[in-house]
């Protein structure tokens, strides 16, 4: 494993501050009297995946929940291209877990909804709607409601109304957890197709650890209790990822590292558990 | 033909039966008490045909949609604010429990003394009948969406004033709906109740008028034509449920 560089300062592409689009200084966050995370320092570049991986439960969504200016951080800082971000701000687009689709809204409405939110031109929705329904393969899905197609196909309509608004950011909330495995492999293929048409910063959270190596330039692990990032780690495989990806012997080997990493991780919790009873 | 014939059979001879109970108890009890759904129809006519029953007709409409407008125009907004303002909702809830549970009839009398005979008086009765089903059904309603939805709005930087066009009245018109079907049958209700206590008007007084001349054909003739504007708007009512449910599976 010693061929895997593991630094635990953030390393960055343009680690100056130029190309930085995303900037996170000692991070912390609090519920009451339930610490999720502490210190967390973040730097995404431009067009950069960074991949955030943890077991469930340990603040991925909170995180990204902050980063989005959804809810008052308690301690640090977060800039987004160069705006400190106290709330949600124009440019940065999330795709949710759950993929928080208007139920009384057709697909079309739902893609649409981020262009009217930000005041699209009727002729300018009329255009854009149709081209990023196309773009995630929803064409002929238009008129339906959300519970007349599937998750993978509402996780689509979601994908869809987030690129629409042409983010330089896209926070990504577990976004294929909740459908099943065999949709989630061609979701995620068609996410890394999409953005190398269109290559954009992005956030991409997941608990699976295969999905955080194939996805990211680079993987954060999240541990312990507050969570902190405990490793940074770099994903030097080329790109285009496709499904040959997945064949490299530098795929698994980074594969093991991560998973060693938040095996050891789980093993100390669940002995912290143990000796605590 | 033969499938519609058979699916609405049931419906029918129920109908059917009801007609003949009617009938037949209306032939065999004192015309005092009740009369036979023929002279009903008769005494309807008649009712109909001196341009009496149009004239009540338009006048209870009036009180009606009147109280009922204003009980849709404040009931769904305000349950909507209550609903997005936990303090107002915290702090209004138990008077509208307590209004909701309380037989309207009972506020009459104070009514009477505090504003008089008048319209407006009447209006107040019919909207205090009709108001609390759909304060109650639209809170409930309005609160049960998902703080998901509201925080997706706020990612896409949704305005206030968007997140209620887009995101609470789509949302609750449903709810809403069921809270104004119970509120056409307690508007009814209270449209009577007014025209019965504070100045004789409209079907109400066509219905007194009729007592007091021992005229039972025309107090079932009168109830009769109450009744079915109160299946008529339940009908209305149901289909507009449907219509702003249809995103619902
Ligand atoms: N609104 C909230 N209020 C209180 N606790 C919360 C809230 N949201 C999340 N939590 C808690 O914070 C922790 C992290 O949650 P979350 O960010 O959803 O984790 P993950 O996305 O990694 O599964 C969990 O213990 C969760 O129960
Ligand atoms: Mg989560």
């Amino acid at each position: 494993m010693d061929a895997i560089a593991s630094p635990s300062v953030p390393d960055v592409k343009g680690a100056s501050g130029a190309g930085v689009r995303i900037r996170v200084r000692g991070l912390a966050k609090r519920y009451g009297a339930l610490e999720v995370f502490r210190s967390i320092d973040l730097d995404v570049g431009d067009c950069e995946i960074l991949s955030i991986v943890g077991p469930s439960g340990c603040g991925k969504t909170t995180l990204l929940r902050c980063i989005d200016g959804l809810i008052p951080v308690d301690e640090g800082e977060i800039w987004v291209n160069g705006t400190r971000v106290t709330q949600p701000i124009a440019g940065m687009a999330m795709v949710f877990q759950h993929f928080g689709l208007f139920p009384w809204k057709t697909v079309y409405g739902n893609v649409a909804y981020g262009l009217k939110m930000a005041g699209a031109s009727k002729a300018e929705i009329a255009e854009r709607v149709p081209h990023f329904i196309a773009m995630v393969g929803l064409k002929g899905f238009e008129n339906a409601y959300p519970y007349q197609i599937s998750g993978g196909m509402q996780q689509r309509c979601g994908l869809a109304r987030a690129l629409a608004v042409e983010p330089s950011v896209l926070l990504m909330d577990e976004p294929f957890a909740a459908v099943d495995a065999q949709t989630r492999e061609i979701l995620q293929f068609e996410l890394l197709r999409i953005w190398e048409q269109r290559p954009t910063t992005m956030l991409f959270v997941t608990h699976s650890i295969e999905e955080a190596v194939l996805m990211g330039d680079r993987v954060i692990v999240l541990k312990g209790r507050p969570s902190s990032i405990a490793e940074t780690i770099v994903v030097d495989l080329p790109r285009p990822r496709t499904r040959e990806t997945l064949r490299e012997p530098r795929f698994a080997a980074l594969r093991e590292h991560v998973w060693s990493t938040l095996l050891s991780e789980a093993r100390r919790a669940e002995f912290e558990v143990g000796g605590g009873l | 033909m033969t499938e519609s014939l058979r699916r609405h059979a049931p419906l029918l001879l129920s109908l059917a039966a009801g007609t003949a109970l009617w009938e037949i108890a209306g032939r065999r009890a004192s015309a005092a008490f009740l009369v036979p759904l023929s002279e009903t129809l008769v005494r309807l006519w008649e009712i109909a045909a001196s341009g009496q029953l149009w004239e009540q007709f338009v006048s209870s409409a009036a009180l009606f949609l009147t109280g009922f407008a204003l009980a849709l125009a404040i009931g769904m907004p305000l349950g909507m604010l209550l609903a997005r303002m936990r303090v107002l909702r915290v702090a209004l809830e138990p008077y509208i429990m307590i209004l909701y549970a309380t037989p309207m009839v009972a506020l009459i009398p104070f009514i009477l003394s505090l504003m008089g005979f008048g319209f407006a008086p009447k209006a107040l009765v019919v909207f205090l009948f009709a108001v609390f089903p759909v304060l109650y059904n639209t809170i409930e309603g309005a609160r049960s969406i998902k703080p998901e939805l509201i925080e997706v709005a706020r990612s896409f930087r949704s305005s206030e004033w968007k997140l209620w066009c887009d995101v609470m009245v789509p949302y609750t018109l449903p709810f809403a709906m069921t809270g104004v079907r119970q509120a056409i049958g307690r508007g009814l209700v209270g449209m009577v109740a007014a025209e019965f206590f504070l100045s004789a008007t409209g079907l109400g007084q066509l219905i007194m008028t009729a007592g007091q001349n021992f005229d039972t054909g025309g107090v079932f003739a009168a109830i009769l034509v109450i009744g079915l504007i109160g299946v008529g708007l339940m009908r209305v009512g149901l289909m507009l449920e449907q219509r702003f449910a249809r995103w619902r599976d």
